[in-house]
């Protein structure tokens, strides 16, 4: 932990710090110049157009994706100066919830959830059947616990592979798209529950969502990816990023609009008609 | 002087390196790949890795009993064919009897354990390789690899172990099978006794003909095994990517079984056995 960190955050040490972050694939740049810090606590947004590299950021903050350049710091340790070792130690403190769920297809719903305990925890058979049924219940699941992944419908995959990622009382969560696919009762019964696991458990989430009433509803705080320029154009609470924000993306992503200018023809012409009143995000106030 | 030295030395070291690693570019994976399966087994042996009972067991029940029936239909109708073809030939010299031998030599030394070898790629090498390739578009290999656990001692090493271990046990029966189809041949068309054909038959293991075979089970077990798994991990992330890493896997598979057995024929000649 060095003092230009301290300096930024005098309260606490950040969970998750990232500085000057770059990832390419080869030679294509997917996003630059990405500086961040997650305070303990908080729910930190990663927003941005579809393809604009959220979930390709998520997998080098969990050490799947080597970085072009910049830093990764768990608690003031750099993630990818570490040894293998140490990295692991860093690694296991995340609970991840992948896009695309990645419950082991070969294994039931509770199997899943063992599997992590086993590999994160020391606890016993007797106190891991509990706290299987406890995250089970938890994310409303009890009576799915011995259905195979294949069986279980798209919203429901998501929910178990967030009791996974919750089974160890991680310190830090990253969720991709968590409601993504949801219907409006269930994403709203899960923003409660992201907001309930945080207070449980003091975790700092950080998530990835394009659904407007829950970045409203749950972000502290975040941070918006420009698809063209490749970098970062906001920072902040999506309130503040509508506040203080002069970029016309960020305004159109939170109001939910077309782009206006720049925007190619068919687009400008089909959206309007489909999209809602500009104000529309106010009628889901966060709490 | 020694300064101009040291300087040509790391300039030409440098270039050397960078030679290296241009043409290791693709290769590189496939080194760290074959260098984690033994690093893994280790871990595994030394239990600082976990290993997946339920689904070996379900590999090799796949890759053992469920396969048993194709072996041996394949293998009895190699041998009759081995049966037929000699029989038409060594009838011309009068020496219908040593038709046993060319089957018994043929099956024991060779197409037993080949043809073994190319029904478990088709089965099990592409069965592999498409589960894997799946579990790698549906990001359950990351889910593991969060988790810190050793993803190839988890999914490759139960893979390999489960059809090293079956594929001798499958030649065996493929062996039999094969001898069988030769003596239906040879006592159905061109009455010779069974007594006389099983005699000569069982002349053959006591040869080194079977140790022969049945080592090459071994290793191609092992080979299919690695196929599979290889191209099941390094398939693309897409529903083409899996049927891509399949019809590699079973072709690569069923290339080197090839090779590999040109291989050991050429090291028993130059052993003389
Ligand atoms: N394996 C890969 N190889 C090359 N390019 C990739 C690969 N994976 C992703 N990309 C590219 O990286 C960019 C970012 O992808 P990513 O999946 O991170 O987007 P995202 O912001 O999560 O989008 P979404 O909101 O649709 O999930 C995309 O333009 C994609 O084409
Ligand atoms: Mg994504």
């Amino acid at each position: 932990m060095d003092a230009a960190s301290q300096i930024r955050t005098p309260s606490s040490l950040p969970v998750l710090e990232v500085r000057e972050l770059a990832l390419r694939f080869g030679s294509r740049l997917v996003q630059e110049r990405m500086s961040f810090a997650v305070a303990p606590r908080t729910i930190f947004a990663i927003v941005g157009v579809s393809g604009c590299g959220k979930s390709t950021l998520l997998r080098s903050l969990i050490g799947l994706m080597v970085p072009a350049s910049g830093q990764v710091l768990y608690g003031g340790a750099d993630y990818w100066a570490a040894g293998s070792a140490q990295r692991k130690h860093l690694r296991t403190g995340c609970g991840m919830l992948f896009q695309s769920a990645a419950l082991w297809s070969s294994m039931t719903v509770e199997q899943n959830i063992d599997l992590a305990l086993r590999q994160l925890t020391t606890l016993g058979e007797a106190q891991r059947v509990t706290r299987i049924a406890e995250v089970l219940a938890w994310v409303g699941l009890e009576k799915f616990g011995n259905f195979r992944p294949a069986d279980l419908s798209g919203g429901m995959k998501k929910h178990a592979a967030l009791a996974r990622a919750i089974a160890g009382a991680p310190p830090l969560l990253l969720l991709d798209e968590p409601s993504a696919g949801l219907d409006p009762i269930s994403s709203c019964n899960l923003d409660a529950l992201i907001l309930d696991i945080r207070s449980r458990t003091g975790a700092a989430v950080i998530f990835v969502s394009h659904e407007l009433p829950s970045l409203f509803a749950l972000a502290d705080d975040g941070i918006f990816l420009d698809a063209d320029s490749k970098r970062p154009i906001a920072h902040g609470s999506p309130r503040d990023m509508l506040a203080h924000s002069q970029e016309p993306t960020v305004h159109a992503f939170m109001r939910r609009q077309a782009l206006p200018a720049s925007a190619p023809a068919p687009v400008r012409a089909t959206a309007p008609a489909i999209a809602p009143a500009p104000d529309q995000t106010r009628a889901h106030p966060g709490p | 002087m020694a300064v101009q030295v040291s300087e040509t030395v790391t300039g030409v070291l440098a270039a050397a390196q960078a030679r290296l690693s241009a043409w290791l570019g693709g290769p590189e994976e496939a080194i760290t790949f074959l260098g984690r399966i033994p690093l893994s087994a280790v871990a595994l042996c030394t239990r600082r890795a976990r290993f997946p009972w339920p689904d070996f067991l379900r590999v090799t029940l796949q890759c053992s009993a469920q396969a048993l029936l194709i072996v041996i239909a394949v293998n009895l109708l190699v041998g009759a064919i081995l049966a037929f073809v000699g029989a038409v030939q060594l009838n011309k010299f009068g020496a219908g009897i040593y038709v046993a031998d060319l089957v018994g030599i043929s099956m024991v030394r060779e197409m037993a354990a080949v043809m073994t070898a190319v029904v478990m790629a088709g089965r099990s090498g592409a069965a592999f390789a498409a589960e894997l390739a799946t579990m790698q578009s549906n990001e359950e290999v990351d889910a593991l690899e969060v988790l810190g656990m050793d993803t190839a001692a988890w999914l490759v090493v139960p893979r390999i172990l489960a059809l090293t271990v079956i594929l001798p046990l499958l030649y065996v029966f493929a062996c039999a099978a094969g001898l069988l189809g030769g003596l239906l041949v040879a006592t159905g068309m061109m009455n010779l006794s069974e007594s006389a054909y099983l005699d000569r038959s069982a002349l053959i293991l006591i040869t080194p003909h079977f140790a022969i075979g049945a080592t090459k089970s071994v290793c191609f077990g092992f080979l299919i095994g690695l196929t599979g798994c290889w191209y099941g991990l390094t398939a693309s992330r897409t529903a083409a990517g899996v049927g891509e890493a399949t019809t590699r896997a079973v072709v690569a598979s069923i290339v080197w079984v090839i090779v590999l057995d040109a291989v050991f024929a050429l090291c028993a000649h130059a052993l003389g056995v």
